[in-house]
């Protein structure tokens, strides 16, 4: 009997996860601008036949404070079009998904660029959207400062239709006709025509339409209006839940939404986050992440939290005690009541919170043996909790190695992973629809 | 002698495509082909152009690069290692801040072989050049010795060596700093094709320079405009690179140039027809009648391209105008200074 098939995205970062990796004495520090290393990572994870790798993406520095942001090898990266673009002509199978937000691009560049990375890697495109929730990216781009959240998603919703429209403006076989008589065949071309609120879009995309119909969407909003686009538009959701319960009611409440749109269960795979800090046995696994732990500067992770929080200024409040009462932000709704409800759930301090925050930032962390993080997964899949993992390896490329020649072979062993691809673009190895049927 | 290849799929000539029906031309590897014999024949650059700006509304265009150019000047950068890659694009297309940006990882990811195009929006000089300055302030926002990696102090950078533009204008408000590391030339190139209404801009900010014009006299003319712009923006002739653009059509000796005939002249590029050494004189008497570091090739048909590949690129090899290039960023190739940090010249440009 065939076991349902969990889905598996590589969540790429640098030198690793963990906000202090690029500290850790086998990290390679220069990694964050290391195209070699990328394609290195995601070749891994093609070893693995992971279904796709992912980048996140902020049009920003993410610390204000210069001599916090200076601490974080974060503060710099690759852009993740340009990224995946190489990585695309340097690898064969892997999906290839990238952050980019709606408040800060134009749906015309924006479609070009992803059709772009769709044609140079065969089908394997993927775009993660995303509203921007940062102060420091909006003064990147504007004088009049971050825009209200249901602002930010009427955009996003208007531009996620452009978008789509516009790489629907080209049929199959539009260019080269076997008649000969043009270059194009006008019949294959559908002119978009748009005049919204927020976007004037007229004319086809400058590509040929995609080996895979359309780039696969990817969402990771978690509020009422993120999770109804996500439940009308995306192909993936993304998420960061602590519990299983958590999990699980993320996982209902986005699949509860899609027969609103006319679609089905599983058109829509549902991927959270997980770290997972590998070792031969469970002391040797919380070895690893204690010695990561001990890397964290306390200024950096308060700093980190207070960010995910959108609190000015977390470090005026005791270290040692609890999180201060907040009202709820603009910026990012469900991480900060992730962290609240971890920080009374398990009566943490500010600094212990921090600390266990840095790992991650809020994603699920598993420590244990091989066979141990395959049971938490195995666990959560079963239990509708996720059709699927974002795995992000505290440390690369030595975090994604492991999982791949140790987690990955257990949960084969499980019938709950696949041996080969089954096609070539990311839309077959997900198994959802293709909008050229319908 | 310096030689710049225009990249398309089929080549310039609008009709090109009728030759060579064959979709598989549009495609990456086709395209990566092209490049690589360009890089073996000892081509210092590629130019990836965007109809050179023109927002198509209605079709693919069969002379520019199919694929939006500064992505597939990512992908082409893992996979030639030597050659310079140029790719077009737009201010009118990409928020400053994301443009700087793309560049920026381009200059990474090819390990120091980008360039810019700069296509503007003429109808208004102001903004074209407050775009221009927001850019190159980005790529300064961190200097060349910024990037620390102490991971025993756990400093990642020095932030004195962070620069935060706080860029306020009449078009763009822009905070800064860009979160890309210093690129491997201090930044990339910046080229632009030299127009009527940018050439005040051009002869500002651009390292290299592509000049367009018909005729050998009129690219003489435009090559003394250009080098009297440059020198009224305070900039010396040595600190640039002229280039012009050629129509290369090639006919064997016993045609005779009426053969060439059959190609049109495109107003972005000089029509040069003959046999290859006749070519090749050609451009030896252009180069010093209009003081010229070299060529921009807009090779009409793939074959024309191929021709000047094994044909005219040997040539003046043999004549000793092109040799072996030891530059391994395109700045080194292109014999320019790398691009030096305001702040190692002794005064705060940026606050
Ligand atoms: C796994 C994951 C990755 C994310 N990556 C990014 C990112 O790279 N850039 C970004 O701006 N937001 C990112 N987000 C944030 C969300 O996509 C979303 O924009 C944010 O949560 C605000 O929307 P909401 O209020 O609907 O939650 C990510 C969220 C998750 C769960």
């Amino acid at each position: 009997m065939s076991r349902p098939q969990m889905k598996l995205g590589a969540f790429l970062m640098a030198g690793g996860h963990h906000i202090a990796a690029w500290r850790h004495p086998d990290a390679h520090a220069q990694a964050g601008s290391d195209i070699d290393h990328f394609i290195q990572l995601a070749r891994i994870a093609e070893r693995g036949k992971f279904d796709m790798i992912f980048i996140e993406d902020a049009a920003a520095i993410r610390e204000r404070n210069p001599d916090l942001a200076s601490q974080a090898a974060r503060s710099t990266a690759f852009e993740p079009l340009s990224l995946l673009a190489a990585i695309a002509v340097n690898t064969s199978h892997i999906g290839l998904v990238a952050t980019a937000s709606t408040s800060y691009t134009e749906p015309y560049g924006l479609a070009r660029s992803f059709a772009a990375l769709d044609q140079l890697s065969g089908g394997r495109a993927g775009w993660n959207l995303v509203t921007s929730a940062s102060e420091l990216e909006a003064e990147n781009f504007a004088s009049s400062g971050l825009r209200p959240h249901s602002e930010r998603y009427e955009r996003a919703e208007e531009f996620a239709d452009a978008a789509l429209a516009l790489w629907d403006s080209v049929e199959e076989g539009a260019y080269l006709p076997p008649d000969g008589k043009a270059f194009a065949d006008r019949s294959k071309l559908h002119p978009v025509h748009r005049h919204r609120k927020h976007f004037a879009v007229d004319g086809i995309l400058e590509s040929q339409r995609s080996p895979q119909g359309r780039p696969i969407m990817v969402q990771a909003g978690a509020s009422d209006v993120g999770k109804d686009l996500a439940a009308r538009t995306a192909d993936v959701v993304f998420a960061a839940s602590q519990t299983k319960a958590e999990a699980q009611a993320y996982y209902a409440d986005v699949k509860a939404r899609l027969a609103k749109y006319g679609r089905g269960h599983d058109d829509l795979k549902v991927m959270p986050g997980i770290s997972p800090i590998i070792g031969a046995t469970e002391d040797e696994a919380k070895a690893k992440y204690r010695a990561l732990q001990d890397l964290i500067p306390d200024a950096v992770g308060v700093a980190l939290l207070a960010s995910y929080l959108s609190i000015q200024d977390l470090s005026a409040y005791p270290l040692d005690g609890p999180l201060p009462e907040m009202p709820q932000t603009n910026l990012i709704q469900s991480r900060q009541q992730l962290i609240v409800d971890l920080g009374k759930r398990e009566g943490l301090s500010i600094r212990e919170l921090a600390r266990h925050f840095a790992g991650a930032r809020g994603h699920w962390q598993v420590v244990g043996t091989p066979s141990q993080v395959a049971d938490a997964m195995e666990e959560r899949f079963l239990d509708s909790a996720a059709d699927g993992f974002n795995v992000m390896a505290p440390l690369f490329p030595s975090g994604l190695e492991d999982f791949v020649t140790l987690v990955v072979p257990e949960l084969r062993r499980r019938g709950l992973f696949r041996k080969e691809y089954e096609g070539r673009t990311l839309r077959e190895n997900l198994g959802v629809a293709s909008p050229n049927k319908g | 002698m310096l030689l710049g290849y225009s990249l398309s799929p089929f080549g310039h000539d609008p009709d090109a495509w009728r030759q060579a029906r064959d979709g598989r031309l549009l495609g990456f590897d086709a395209l990566l082909g092209q490049v690589a014999a360009a890089e073996a024949a000892g081509f210092d650059f590629v130019l990836l152009s965007d109809r050179l700006g023109l927002r198509s509304s209605d079709d693919l265009s069969s002379v520019a690069v199919p694929f939006e150019p500064t992505l597939f000047a990512s992908a082409l950068a893992t996979r030639a290692s030597r050659i310079g890659i140029i790719a077009a694009a737009s201010t009118v297309q990409h928020e400053p801040y994301n443009l700087a940006r793309r560049f920026a990882s381009l200059d990474l990811i090819s390990k120091g072989r980008a360039g810019w195009l700069v296509v503007t929006d003429d109808s208004d000089a102001g903004r074209e050049s407050e775009y221009v300055d927001v850019v190159t302030a980005l790529w300064d926002s961190f200097e060349d010795d910024a990037f620390l990696y102490d991971k025993t102090a756990g400093r990642f950078f020095d932030p004195s060596k962070m620069h935060v533009a706080h860029h306020k204008g009449p078009y763009f408000s822009v905070r800064g700093p860009l979160n890309v590391n210093r690129s491997p030339q201090g930044r990339p190139l910046v080229a632009h094709l030299l127009g009527d209404s940018n050439k005040a801009l051009a002869a500002r900010t651009g390292d290299l320079l592509l000049l367009q014009a018909e005729t050998a006299d009129g690219l003489v003319t435009a090559a003394a405009h250009a080098v009297k712009a440059v020198e009224a923006a305070g900039r010396s002739r040595r600190g640039i690179r002229l280039l012009a653009n050629i129509v290369p059509i090639i006919v064997s000796g016993s045609q005779g140039t009426d053969d060439a005939s059959g190609f049109p002249g495109y107003d972005q590029a000089i029509r040069i027809a003959g046999t290859t050494g006749e070519i090749t004189d050609q451009l030896l008497e252009l180069a010093a009648a209009a003081g010229l570091d070299g060529f921009t090739i807009f090779p009409p048909t793939l074959e024309m391209g191929q021709r000047f590949i094994s044909e005219i690129a040997p040539e003046l090899r043999q004549r000793g105008m092109t040799g072996p290039n030891a530059g391994t960023t395109l700045r080194d190739r292109l014999g320019l200074a790398r691009w030096v940090h305001p702040s190692g010249l002794g005064e705060e440009i940026l606050r």
